[in-house]
C-alpha cells in the first residue's frame, strides 16, 4: 500500500519518481491547496485514513506524510 | 406521492474559459485547470443580472416547452445564496414577474450545494399532505458576485446558472423519497463569505485584501472555501449519507442506475466514486463546460439525462447535494 501511495504521491506532485525521502521543494514539486486535496483522497483510498489539511501543509516529504499516518494508526 | 413533471436550465451568455484564466494567472494553466478539475469553461451572469433574473429565465424556458402552465403552480421554491434584496423575499418577486396564480405560495431557502435536494423534500411534503398539487423549484446562484478576481482557488471552480423543476403528485409508481438529511454547523468557516451582513457587516477594513499562502487574494468581503476540509468532509459525510439512504428506500448500491451526486468538480467525484466502488458509468459528470453551479448542479445533471433520454421508466436514481454548511442531503428518485 505503501508503494501505491508512493505512486500516486508522483502523479499528484507531477514528478517522474519519488522517493519517501524526496523533499518537496528540492523536487520542484507544489506542495499547493490542489496538492492537499488530492493527497487528503489518496490516503483515505490507500490508507483509509482522513488527515486534517492544515497538518498535511506543514510536511515537506513523503516520510513526512507516512509517519503522520502511522501515528494516526497507532492511535485508532 | 410525487413526481417530476419537467425541467428546463437557464446559462449566463457570458463564458470565462480556461484560457482567460491562464492569462490572468500564468502558472495557471489551460490544460492544468481541465486536467486537475474536469472543467473548460464556466458561465458568469452580466453585471446586472441578478439570481432572480436568472431563475425567472429558467423557468420562461420550462413554461415555454408548453408541458406545464405557469397557471397550475401553486408554490414557487427559490433556492439561492444570493437574493435580490435581504427583504423582500425574491420569490415573491418571482412570483410577479412569471405573473403566477396570487394564490400561490412562494419562499426562498438559502442553501447551496444541499439545496436541490432539500427543496425537493419540501416540495414532496407539500404534495404529500395535499398543501400543494404543482410546486415550482427554481434553483439560482451567482457565486461569480462573490468571488475576488485576484482568487484563483474559486474562480476555477464556480460557475452561475439557474434550473427550473416543477414537481407534481403522482399516482404511478413514480415517487421522490424517502430523504435523509444532515448539517454540520462546525464547516461553516470552510467555506462563507464573511463579511456582508449582521455577524459582521462590511467596512474598510474587511475590504481589505490579504494573500494566502498558495498565492490566491481575498478579503473578509469575498468568498473563501478551505479546499482540504471540504475534501474530508465530502469523503465523511456523502458515503455515510448514500448508505443510510440505502436503508431507508431498502435497494442496495447495486440496484441504482444513477448516482447523481453534487457537481463539486470532477476529482472529488472520481474521490468518491472509488470509495463508494461504483463503476463510471453510475456517476454521471456534467461540469465541464458549467462548472460548479452550487445547487444547480444536480438539477443541470438531471436536466441533462432527461433531454438525452438516458432515464428510463422504472429507473432508480439517488440523488446527494454536500457542501456549504456543512449542509447535505440524498434521496430516492423512481422514474
Amino acid at each position: 500500500m505503501e508503494d501505491r501511495f508512493i505512486k500516486g504521491m508522483a502523479e499528484i506532485l507531477e514528478v517522474e519518481s519519488l522517493t519517501k525521502e524526496s523533499r518537496f521543494d528540492e523536487i520542484g514539486a507544489d506542495w499547493d491547496s490542489l496538492a492537499i486535496v488530492s493527497t487528503i483522497a489518496l490516503l483515505d483510498e490507500c490508507f483509509e485514513i482522513m488527515i486534517p489539511g492544515a497538518k498535511l501543509a506543514e510536511v515537506s516529504s513523503i516520510d513526512e506524510i507516512l509517519s503522520i499516518v502511522n501515528q494516526n494508526i497507532e492511535t485508532i | 406521492m410525487s413526481k417530476i413533471l419537467d425541467t428546463s436550465v437557464y446559462l449566463p451568455e457570458k463564458i470565462l474559459t480556461n484560457k482567460e484564466l491562464e492569462k490572468i494567472f500564468p502558472s495557471w494553466s489551460a490544460k492544468k485547470i481541465y486536467t486537475k478539475t474536469g472543467i473548460k469553461e464556466r458561465r458568469i451572469a452580466a453585471e446586472h443580472e441578478t439570481a432572480g433574473d436568472m431563475g425567472i429565465k429558467a423557468a420562461e424556458n420550462l413554461f415555454q416547452k408548453d408541458i406545464v402552465s405557469r397557471l397550475d403552480i401553486d408554490f414557487l421554491i427559490f433556492c439561492t445564496q444570493a437574493p435580490d434584496h435581504i427583504l423582500p423575499t425574491t420569490a415573491c418577486i418571482i412570483q410577479n414577474e412569471l405573473k403566477l396564480p396570487k394564490t400561490c405560495g412562494a419562499l426562498d431557502i438559502n442553501l447551496g450545494c444541499s439545496g436541490y435536494v432539500y427543496s425537493l423534500s419540501l416540495a414532496n411534503g407539500l404534495i404529500e399532505s395535499g398543501a400543494a398539487n404543482n410546486v415550482l423549484i427554481i434553483t439560482s446562484d451567482t457565486y461569480s458576485k462573490y468571488i475576488n478576481p485576484n482568487d484563483k482557488s474559486v474562480r476555477t471552480l464556480f460557475g452561475d446558472a439557474a434550473t427550473a423543476t416543477v414537481i407534481g403528485s403522482s399516482s404511478s409508481k413514480e415517487s421522490i423519497g424517502p430523504f435523509v438529511f444532515g448539517t454540520d454547523g462546525s464547516g461553516a468557516e470552510n467555506l462563507i463569505v464573511p463579511a456582508g451582513l449582521f455577524r459582521l457587516p462590511r467596512t474598510a477594513k474587511t475590504g481589505i485584501e490579504y494573500k494566502d499562502s498558495s498565492g490566491n487574494y481575498r478579503s473578509s468581503n469575498d468568498l473563501y472555501m478551505n479546499g482540504p476540509e471540504i475534501m474530508l468532509f465530502s469523503l465523511k459525510e456523502v458515503p455515510t449519507a448514500i448508505d443510510s439512504l440505502c436503508d431507508k428506500s431498502k435497494i442496495n448500491l447495486d440496484g441504482y442506475d444513477y448516482f447523481i451526486l453534487h457537481q463539486a468538480n470532477t476529482f472529488m467525484l472520481e474521490a468518491l466514486r472509488k470509495k463508494l466502488k461504483l463503476p463510471p458509468k453510475k456517476i454521471p459528470i456534467f461540469i465541464e463546460n458549467t462548472g460548479n453551479t452550487v445547487s444547480s448542479t444536480i438539477p443541470l445533471v438531471l436536466d441533462n439525462l432527461l433531454n438525452d433520454k438516458k432515464i428510463a421508466k422504472g429507473y432508480k436514481v439517488l440523488l446527494c447535494g454536500f457542501g456549504v454548511g456543512y449542509s447535505w442531503a440524498a434521496c430516492h428518485i423512481q422514474f
